[in-house]
């Protein structure tokens, strides 16, 4: 029993020395609780110390601390009014002086003097740490910013808006994506628009481009087309869907494609046409128009007999047209004609040659074909008979000569081939006897 | 009788300490052992008279809430440490947010690490015992590391800092960040910011999202560093202004859903890959809620930065401790009077 007092009473007596479960106060001091303790303390803590302290701070300048340690002597020694009047007069000095740094920053700013005005917004606000214009200043206003914000304007449009600040009418597409606007929109008057500002590097490209459409326009009026298409590829190397660019030089080809069909120049004006937007204009016209006049110039050709040169440009027309039925006919009719005339001269074989090329399915074709063949059937004919002429008439080596001939023009003649036998063999036998 | 004794016995023995040890514990409140410091509370300050037992953490945790805030009674009373007896005024708010003095103002540096190494050191690589030493340097030169929405508030004066503050940050998402900073920075109980370009994650050399996941968890702040690391500053070699605007566009957008998604973690702040930013990019920055954004220009940072081109200063491995400290500074001389 006694062993367990003693036990008791260390563990007692430890619990005094280090008072284990206590509260967290580290202080055990509950003064910040209420006013009593407060004012219970006021006496330990003497309001002249601080007050001798926010002297010193004031003549270094230091006004917000100098504040500071007024209103601790003044909370230290309510009932002295001349702390009170010390306060007031150091306020009045703190406003007085940091509207004049606030004005003198102004003054920097409209000049410019980005930095110094700083440095004067910063003393004001060193001075009156809640200056709202100071701060205004130094957080925003300082701070160049990404927008410019334009108040919409009965008058305008988002088209008219992006022209005015990047000079640019297609940059629309910036103004509609920062303002959560549809691209065809059209904003109340009075509507605050953000309108992002472009670095001078942006806006040297625009600048460049937009300098470049007025020139391109310029030259457009003047009629150098040429320099017009140069100016508006290099826009659009940049800028592949820049509308006035593609305009401008669809124009500029345009015209140089009229000015070469206007030069007879249908096929270089046909792969300008081409280089226009799709359905631009009535360039599909003016191509079938310059391909007619090259059809033309085939059939003359055709006519004049020329036929390599009159299928040549029916091909070229083929390659330029590839379903041009015009142009494929003419290479038919051409090679029908040359095979005709070459039937006429008697050349044959040419004529044959001349028709396997062309196109089988083309009616004057075969029938010139079949023309040659019987041509050369009927001459092969006439030789013959020619050849038994002179054969009745024992002019043998005659006869031999007509029979070739037959045979040249059909190798598959019998009877020329036995009549020359049997000719030879008499001529033979006629040396003989002789 | 002998079982009444012994319950008598049981509870003498069990029981009584405990009632004895509860009741001196709570009755005394400490008092014996320790002097009361004497204080006079006002809604704006308190003035201390301090006692052996104080500390500007524990006063700064009795007065302020926050043990951290010991600074700011320090240097309120431009004091470094406490005397027994000494008077001392503890701001219940913050007296100078901006830092501003007559002879100039606080700045903030932000230092950049990329890449690091075990042994030696390269350009962008510092070294295990180079990153020790700088880490040492701050910790042993009263430097406080501060996180990112500590330094946001500053700037957006809202809160004052302690005058030797610094921000570290980590770009790109190295694994080396992980496998040799990171223990360091434990050591010292610092904190920091991790930019990641989320095309990055989970190459050879990179991060994987499980580390990113631990860093997050353990208390490092990871924020976005766009998907590709392309500048976003220059558009392409024949890439028009609308392919430009659409891909940066995805480089701003794409990380911060990645990251909410992968870590459910809000990206507020964006490092610009190779430091480089224009107006369009921060225009799209504010439209998707970014709050801040970070360049590499080496200057340290005035409360008055422009939020969207806060400097830091890359820490290139081939730095010595000179060239470190000369990315330390915390205050510009200027004249505000």
């Amino acid at each position: 029993m006694k062993k367990s007092i003693n036990v008791i009473l260390i563990i007692v007596m430890l619990s005094l020395f280090f008072g284990w479960a206590s509260p967290v106060d580290t202080f055990g001091d509950d003064s910040h609780k209420g006013p009593e303790k407060t004012q219970k303390n006021k006496s330990v803590f003497h309001s002249s110390y601080y007050l001798k302290k926010a002297m010193t701070y004031k003549n270094k300048d230091e006004l917000q601390l100098a504040l500071f340690y007024l209103k601790i002597a003044a909370a230290l020694s309510p009932s002295d009014m001349e702390i009170d009047g010390k306060i007031t007069d150091l306020k009045m000095t703190i406003d007085r002086k940091s509207n004049n740094y606030l004005k003198k920053g102004e003054k920097f700013l409209n000049r410019n003097n980005i930095e110094e005005a700083r440095n004067q917004f910063l003393t004001v606000l060193r001075y009156d740490p809640d200056n709202k214009d100071a701060l205004e200043y130094l957080k925003n206003k300082l701070i160049p910013k990404e927008y410019i914000n334009y108040t919409f304007k009965q008058n305008d449009s988002l088209k008219s808006i992006s022209n005015k600040f990047y000079k640019d009418p297609e940059l629309v597409s910036l103004i509609v994506y920062f303002n959560n606007l549809k691209s065809d929109a059209k904003p109340k008057p009075g509507k605050i628009l953000k309108i992002p500002v472009l670095e001078k590097e942006f806006f040297q490209a625009i600048n460049d481009r937009r300098q470049d459409l007025i020139s391109a326009n310029k030259l457009l009026k003047e009629k150098r087309f040429q320099k017009v298409v140069v100016i508006t590829q290099k826009i659009l190397k940049n800028d592949p869907s820049n509308k006035e660019a593609i305009k401008l030089k669809d124009e500029a080809l345009y015209r140089i494609g009229i000015q070469l069909s206007r030069q007879g120049k249908y096929f270089e004006a046909i792969d300008t046409f081409k280089k226009t937007t799709p359905k631009y204009k009535d360039v599909d016209n003016l191509i079938q128009k310059a391909i007619q006049h090259e059809l033309l110039k085939a059939e003359t050709l055709l006519k004049e007999k020329k036929y390599e040169e009159s299928m040549n440009l029916a091909k070229k027309i083929l390659g330029h047209d590839k379903s041009n039925t015009a142009a494929k006919k003419l290479i038919s009719t051409s090679f029908c004609q040359q095979g005709r005339d070459l039937l006429i001269q008697k050349k044959y074989d040419e004529a044959l040659r001349v028709l396997d090329k062309a196109d089988p399915a083309e009616f004057c074709v075969e029938k010139t074909r079949i023309a040659v063949k019987n041509t050369i059937k009927q001459q092969a004919e006439a030789h013959y008979i020619q050849g038994v002429k002179h054969f009745l008439n024992e002019e043998l080596q005659l006869a031999i000569q007509e029979w070739e001939k037959t045979l040249k023009l059909n190798p598959k003649h019998d009877k020329a081939k036995k009549n020359i036998k049997n000719a030879r063999s008499l001529l033979e036998k006629l040396k003989k006897v002789k | 009788m002998p079982e009444t004794a012994s319950i008598k016995k049981k509870f003498i023995i069990n029981i009584l300490p405990i009632f004895f040890l509860l009741l001196s514990a709570c009755a005394i409140n400490g008092s014996i052992f320790r002097n009361k410091h004497q204080a006079f509370v006002s809604d704006d300050f308190v003035i201390v008279k301090t006692t052996a037992q104080d500390t500007f953490s524990s006063l700064a945790a009795y007065y302020l809430k926050d043990p951290t805030k010991g600074w700011q009674i320090a240097e309120f009373n431009r004091m470094t440490t406490l005397i027994p007896g000494q008077e001392l005024i503890i701001p219940l708010s913050p007296f100078n947010k901006a830092g501003l003095k007559a002879k100039g103002y606080q700045t903030v540096p932000i230092l950049v690490y990329h890449n690091f190494s075990k042994k030696k050191s390269d350009k962008t690589a510092v070294s295990q015992n180079d990153f020790e030493a700088q880490m040492k340097y701050l910790k042993q030169n009263g430097y406080h590391v501060v996180s990112m929405d500590q330094f946001l508030n500053f700037i957006d004066y809202k809160v004052q800092l302690p005058e030797k503050s610094i921000v570290i940050t980590f770009d790109d998402a190295w694994r080396s960040a992980f496998d040799v900073a990171l223990p360091i920075l434990i050591k010292y109980g610092f904190t920091a910011t991790f930019f990641i370009y989320t095309d990055f994650i989970g190459g050879g050399k990179a991060l994987t999202w499980k580390q990113i996941e631990t860093l997050s968890k353990i208390g490092f702040d990871i924020q976005c560093q766009t998907k590709t690391h392309r500048n976003l500053a220059v558009p392409k070699k024949n890439e028009s202004l609308k392919e430009y605007f659409k891909s940066i566009e995805m480089e701003i957008n794409y990380p911060k859903k990645l990251i909410k998604s992968k870590l459910n973690i809000d990206c507020k702040y964006l490092a610009y890959p190779y430091g480089e930013t224009n107006n369009l990019v921060i225009a799209l920055l504010k439209k998707y809620g970014y709050r801040a954004a970070f360049t590499i220009d080496r200057k340290p940072n005035p409360f008055f930065v422009d939020q969207y081109k806060i400097y830091r200063s890359v820490i290139y491995g081939s730095y010595d401790m000179d060239n470190f400290k000369n990315n330390l500074s915390v205050f510009k001389k200027t004249e505000l009077k």
